[in-house]
């Protein structure tokens, strides 16, 4: 099948980070003629007729999202998230090193479609290298006049903020964010109210992820009518997605919503010689398996919530039958566990005793009935807590012990053998 | 650092500061940014460093610890000069990661969140680096590398030793202990790191919240006499008692 390029169009080719080559390639003119010729309101109108929908992990229709924010509540603001830390997830990772100016035109536009005055990008700590080539590209920016006071001549300001987190996957929750910007620690807040309503500073507030504000551009571009025409019925346009584990060549492909599972594997060169599929995580750590009754399925949002799953941030991890299962949801719950951020009791608890009797398993120390109390202690983890961290220790778990159930009684029969 | 070394860092750093501070509508927004600049300075984020963040925000030091506490990059105690961070996220793990962390472990002779004697390396293994078609990759003082082997491995080590390593050293103004962690040995075993969440069981904290040993206000103790202000002299007492045992207690442990 084609290789689609449209965020990813020059990466590898021509140096994006450049402005100059940036610019030769029409970069900013959108950026220009958005804040010259049309209203804020005509971009909402442009970001809902798409049909885009928000690429971070939820699928919130993006100009649905912008809607929510009151018309009388001033200043309000936009934050970008570029705390990429799903894990199997390295999109953003890509755009904010080798297209910081698509980011930043992205995150120009996204700021003038919600008419704020100020508008921050959060990056992941670990991006330090990123952080800097967008520094850089920011500091280009403001030089050419792209952004700050009376853009373009107009009455129209922008201010531009750069923050850097310092290691917490949590943070990439919005109101995590919101907090960590603030300067306090990165916890969730209760919701509602939600950030369009009681945000960063208590003020009207647009969270969205990199890939989301950076398709903005070819939207503006080629109108909104292109991206609608691209597809399913209600998963639009093209998606980024990170194609990493048992396959020849992972990396980041972009593709048009609604590919098939299988081609989306053959992009990435197939499985390795003389191998088996057992399952691929379509959507992120945070997401259930699929197997290979879904290979032919589209990969879409609403076709991976049908599978059982979901397509998140479009991390998509393959496993050949090399895979130890048992080790593999050893490994997520325990990422789970880490992370989570202590406020919630059924997280913080089940989370880190799930690791803990897992832990055993994967150590040929289970108990009799380690199985079914795995299953239950997940299943009562869900739904329990202030954000989605609790809620997504359970979907892999479960996918990989229901359908490979042998895996986990073998450990544990083992176990008690010995 | 000496108090004067660190008065002379902060004149320095407060411009810098200003400015960021004006960028925010709420100056508190400052505060991770500030707490990067002074580990870029210092190697960690030291109570002093701390200290003056709560003095310019209008935090109280507990605040900002508090918040620093909560994030895994930010090392509340000195570090080595080297920062190894080995991803140990699920894409790498899949593709050996296990093998290229037992690498380390035994090229280094230290296992997570320890730092060598000699005070070079610190060696901690990570959650998903987001470089998953890369893997397995880790981060040396964040800067990243892929595709790890075990040559690689050898030859980032040598280079670092022999001082021709292109990534430069982090600051060290203070000779790292051998884990920069705050949760106690046991927990480290277990690979478990600070934030909030898990730290220390015992009958007074079932729910294993919060600082039930007294390590972070005993350091505290140790390393700022400031603590003891505004404390009754029997207080003072008391709790100067309990830091002597603890030291002692510490270097029982150490074999001293």
């Amino acid at each position: 099948m084609p290789v689609t390029k449209i965020l990813t169009a020059g990466i590898g080719e021509a140096n994006l980070r450049d402005i100059g080559v940036y610019r030769e390639r029409g970069g900013y003119t959108q950026w220009e003629r958005a804040v010259r010729e049309l209203r804020p309101s005509d971009v909402l109108d442009l970001a809902e007729k798409s049909g885009l929908r928000g690429r971070g992990g939820a699928g919130f229709p993006t100009g649905k999202k912008w809607s929510f924010l009151p018309s009388d509540k001033h200043p309000r603001y936009l934050v970008c998230n570029c705390d990429e830390a799903e894990p199997g997830t390295f999109k953003d990772h890509m755009l904010l090193e080798e297209a910081p100016h698509l980011v930043l035109e992205g995150m120009l536009l996204g700021a003038y479609g919600i008419a704020c005055h100020h508008a921050f990008i959060y990056i992941r700590g670990e991006f330090k290298r990123g952080y800097e080539i967008f520094s850089a590209a920011l500091e280009e920016a403001r030089r050419a006049g792209l952004f700050g006071r009376n853009i373009f001549g107009t009455d129209y300001d922008l201010e531009i903020t750069v923050q850097r987190g310092a290691g917490a996957y949590i943070c990439g929750e919005e109101t995590g964010l919101i907090n960590s910007l603030e300067g306090k620690r990165g916890e969730p807040r209760l919701k509602p109210p939600f950030p369009a309503v009681e945000g960063l500073y208590g003020m009207p507030t647009v969270v969205n992820n990199v890939e989301t504000l950076a398709y903005l551009v070819p939207i503006l571009e080629r109108g909104a009518e292109w991206f609608s025409s691209v597809g399913t019925e209600r998963s639009k346009g093209y998606k980024v997605v990170s194609v990493s584990g048992h396959v020849r060549d992972p990396g980041n492909y972009e593709v048009p919503l609604g590919t098939s599972v299988r081609e989306i594997i053959e992009l990435a060169g197939g499985l390795r010689p003389g191998r088996t599929l057992r399952a691929v995580q379509p959507g992120g750590g945070s997401s259930a398996c699929i197997f290979e009754e879904h290979l032919d399925w589209p990969y879409d949002y609403e076709s991976m919530t049908k599978a059982g799953s979901m397509l998140g941030s479009g991390a998509f991890v393959v496993f050949d039958d090399t895979t130890d299962f048992v080790n593999a949801a050893y490994n997520l719950v325990r990422f789970f566990a880490h992370e989570s951020c202590g406020q919630c009791t059924p997280c913080r608890e089940g989370g880190s005793w799930m690791e803990r009797v897992l832990e055993r398993l994967v150590h040929h120390r289970g108990i009799p009935g380690d199985y079914e109390m795995l299953l239950r202690v997940s299943g009562s983890i869900t739904g329990l807590n202030l954000c989605a961290l609790g809620d997504s220790i359970e979907p892999f778990l479960k996918s990989v012990m229901v359908r490979f159930p042998d895996a986990f009684r073998s450990r544990i029969a083992e176990a008690v053998a010995r | 650092m000496s108090d004067k070394d660190f008065a002379a860092l902060l004149e320095r750093l407060r411009p810098e500061f200003a400015e960021l501070i004006a960028q925010y509508e709420h100056k508190r927004s400052a505060l991770l940014p500030m707490m990067h600049a002074f580990q870029q300075h210092q190697g960690y984020v030291s109570l002093d460093a701390m200290s003056a963040a709560a003095e310019m925000l209008e935090m109280t030091p507990a605040e900002v610890e508090g918040v620093v506490s909560f994030y895994t990059l930010l090392y509340r105690r000195p570090v080595g000069k080297y920062m190894l961070q080995v991803c140990r996220g699920l894409a790498c793990t899949i593709n050996g990661a296990e093998d290229i962390m037992a690498y380390f472990r035994e090229k280094l002779g230290v296992g997570h969140l320890q730092t060598t004697p000699d005070g070079t390396f610190s060696y901690e293994e990570v959650e998903c680096l987001a470089a998953c078609d890369r893997a397995t990759c880790m981060q040396v003082n964040l800067e990243f590398i892929y595709d790890l082997t075990p040559q690689k491995i050898d030859e980032m080590l040598d280079a670092i030793r022999a001082g021709t390593y292109a990534v430069a050293p982090m600051a060290q103004t203070r000779e790292p202990g051998p884990t920069w962690a705050t949760v106690p040995d046991s927990e480290i075993a277990k690979g478990r790191k600070s934030p909030g969440a898990v730290a220390v069981e015992s009958p007074n904290n079932p729910g294993g919240l919060g600082d039930a040993s007294g390590t972070i206000m005993l350091d505290h103790l140790i390393t700022r006499d400031v603590y003891l202000f505004g404390r009754t002299t029997e207080r003072a007492v008391v709790d100067s008692r309990a830091v002597v045992e603890t030291i002692d207690e510490r270097a029982d442990r150490a074999g001293h």
